[in-house]
C-alpha cells in the first residue's frame, strides 16, 4: 500500500480513527459524507484498514472454532432436509446455462400467457411431493396433473420475504436446476404448467424453493437461499 | 494458512454462491476469524455466535468484497473485526471499561504459528509498532483489537482524553510513516 502524498496529516489521521472507530457520532458522519465524494480518502481509509489488519496477521493467534459453529452456521444459510446434501450442494454450484434460461423464460411466458382458472388439485396425480423447510417454516405441496401437464402447488406454510419473491426449481439428476416459475404471492394454490420433456425429469427429480429477487432470479439460476426441498414421488 | 490468490479464489467462487468454495473458504480461514473474535470479545461463546455472524456476512457479501480494494485477508479480517467491535459495544456497559490487569495477560505474543504466517508486511508492522514508545503501541493495539475507545485508553493512561488524542494520532502518523517508508 504506497504513500499518498496527496492527501494531508490530518485526513489520514482521520480516516485512521474512523477504521478503528474512535470518531464521535457527529464526526462519524461528516467523514462518511466526506468519502462518499473524495476518492483519495477511501483510498486511505483502505490502505488504514490494510495496516490494521496486518496487526491481527502478525499477533493474532488462530484458535481453531468448535465444530458446532460451522455445523450451525451451515443450517443457517442452507436450511435443508440433512439427508439430501447432494441436492443442496449441485444446487449451490448451479451456475448460469443459456439453455436452461431461454426454457425458464419459456416457462415464465407460458404461464403468465395463461387464462386465469381457479387451481384445483387433481384428481389422480401421477406425482407429488412435499416441499418443506427443515424448520417447517415453509411447506409447499406440489403434484404433478398429468392430464393437463399441469403442476398443482398448494402452499400451506409460509411466504416469500418481504420485497421478494419464490422460485420454484427443478432440479434432475445431475443437471442445473431449471426454473419452473415464481410462485403467485397472493394465492396459496397455484398451477404452473410444466414444459411436457420436463415430465421425465419430474419423475425422480427434485423439486426446490429459493428466496430470489421480485419476479424471480434475473441469472435463470437460484440466486438467493435455497428455502426448501423435497424429493418428487410416483402416487 | 492458504495463500491469498487461493483465498480470492475462493471468495469470487463465494459470490457466485458456491457453497463447497465457502466451505472451503471457512476451513481455510475460520481460525484467524476466530482468534480475531476471541481477542475482541475474551468469551468464547460470543466469540462463536460471533464467527457464525462474520461468515453469513462473507456468504452475502462476497460479491462485493472486490470493489473494497483490499487484499482477501484484509477484507476478511477486518469484516471480523468490525462484526466483533460492534458486539462489544452493544454489551451493557456497567463492568466500568475494561480492566487493565486483563489487558496485560492477554498482550499479545504471536505464537509460532502466527509467526510462521506472518508475511513480510505483517512482519513490518510488527518492527513499526515496537519502534513507538511501549504504551503508544500499546493504545494503537489496544483501540483496533480491543475496540478501546478514546474514555477507555484516557482512563487506562491516565491523561485527559484530548491528550489521549493527540497521542494516538500522533503515534498513527509515527506508524504510517514507518510504513511507507
Amino acid at each position: 500500500m504506497s504513500d499518498r502524498p496527496d492527501i494531508s496529516p490530518e485526513d489520514s489521521a482521520e480516516a485512521a480513527e474512523y477504521a478503528l472507530g474512535l470518531l464521535s457520532g457527529s464526526e462519524r458522519s461528516a467523514f462518511e459524507a466526506r468519502l462518499a465524494s473524495d476518492a483519495d480518502l477511501r483510498a486511505e481509509l483502505a490502505a488504514w484498514q490494510s495496516r490494521f489488519a496486518e496487526i491481527a496477521m502478525s499477533e493474532v493467534e488462530e484458535v481453531t472454532p468448535p465444530a458446532r459453529v460451522e455445523k450451525a452456521l451451515l443450517g443457517r444459510l442452507f436450511p435443508a432436509p440433512a439427508a439430501r446434501p447432494g441436492w443442496i450442494e449441485r444446487f449451490g454450484l448451479a451456475r448460469l446455462y443459456g439453455a436452461v434460461f431461454l426454457l425458464a423464460a419459456l416457462l415464465l411466458w407460458v404461464v403468465v400467457d395463461l387464462p386465469p382458472r381457479p387451481a384445483y388439485p387433481p384428481e389422480n396425480a401421477a406425482y407429488s411431493a412435499q416441499i418443506a423447510a427443515e424448520d417447517g417454516s415453509l411447506v409447499v405441496i406440489a403434484q404433478y396433473d398429468a392430464a393437463r401437464g399441469e403442476l398443482y402447488l398448494e402452499r400451506q406454510e409460509g411466504d416469500a420475504r418481504p420485497g421478494r419473491d419464490l422460485e420454484l426449481w427443478l432440479i434432475a439428476g445431475e443437471e442445473a436446476p431449471i426454473s419452473l416459475g415464481v410462485l403467485n404471492r397472493d394465492q396459496g394454490r397455484e398451477r404452473l404448467a410444466l414444459a411436457p420433456e420436463l415430465e421425465t425429469a419430474l419423475s425422480d427429480g427434485v423439486l426446490a424453493i429459493s428466496d430470489e429477487p421480485r419476479g424471480g432470479s434475473p441469472t435463470g439460476a437460484p440466486t438467493g437461499d435455497v428455502l426448501a426441498v423435497g424429493a418428487v414421488s410416483e402416487v | 494458512m492458504t495463500d491469498a490468490s487461493a483465498i480470492e479464489g475462493l471468495i469470487a467462487r463465494t459470490a457466485l454462491k458456491d457453497r463447497a468454495a465457502f466451505q472451503a473458504l471457512y476451513a481455510a480461514t475460520s481460525a484467524k476469524l476466530f482468534g480475531v473474535c476471541l481477542r475482541v470479545l475474551k468469551d468464547r461463546a460470543e466469540a462463536e455466535d460471533a464467527l457464525q455472524e462474520v461468515f453469513v456476512k462473507i456468504w452475502h457479501r462476497a460479491d462485493r468484497y472486490r470493489v473494497t480494494g483490499h487484499s482477501p485477508m484484509t477484507w476478511l479480517i477486518t469484516v471480523a473485526r468490525n462484526s466483533a467491535i460492534d458486539r462489544l459495544r452493544k454489551r451493557p456497559r456497567e463492568s466500568g471499561g475494561v480492566d487493565v490487569e486483563d489487558l496485560a495477560l492477554s498482550d499479545p505474543t504471536p505464537g509460532p504459528e502466527a509467526q510462521a504466517v506472518a508475511s513480510g508486511e505483517a512482519a513490518r508492522i510488527a518492527g513499526c509498532l515496537d519502534e513507538l514508545e511501549q504504551d503508544r503501541a500499546a493504545a494503537v493495539r489496544g483501540a483496533y483489537l480491543e475496540g478501546e475507545t478514546y474514555a477507555d485508553l484516557a482512563r487506562r493512561f491516565d491523561v485527559p482524553i484530548n491528550t489521549m488524542r493527540t497521542w494516538l494520532r500522533r503515534s498513527l502518523m509515527k506508524l504510517k510513516e514507518c510504513l511507507t517508508a
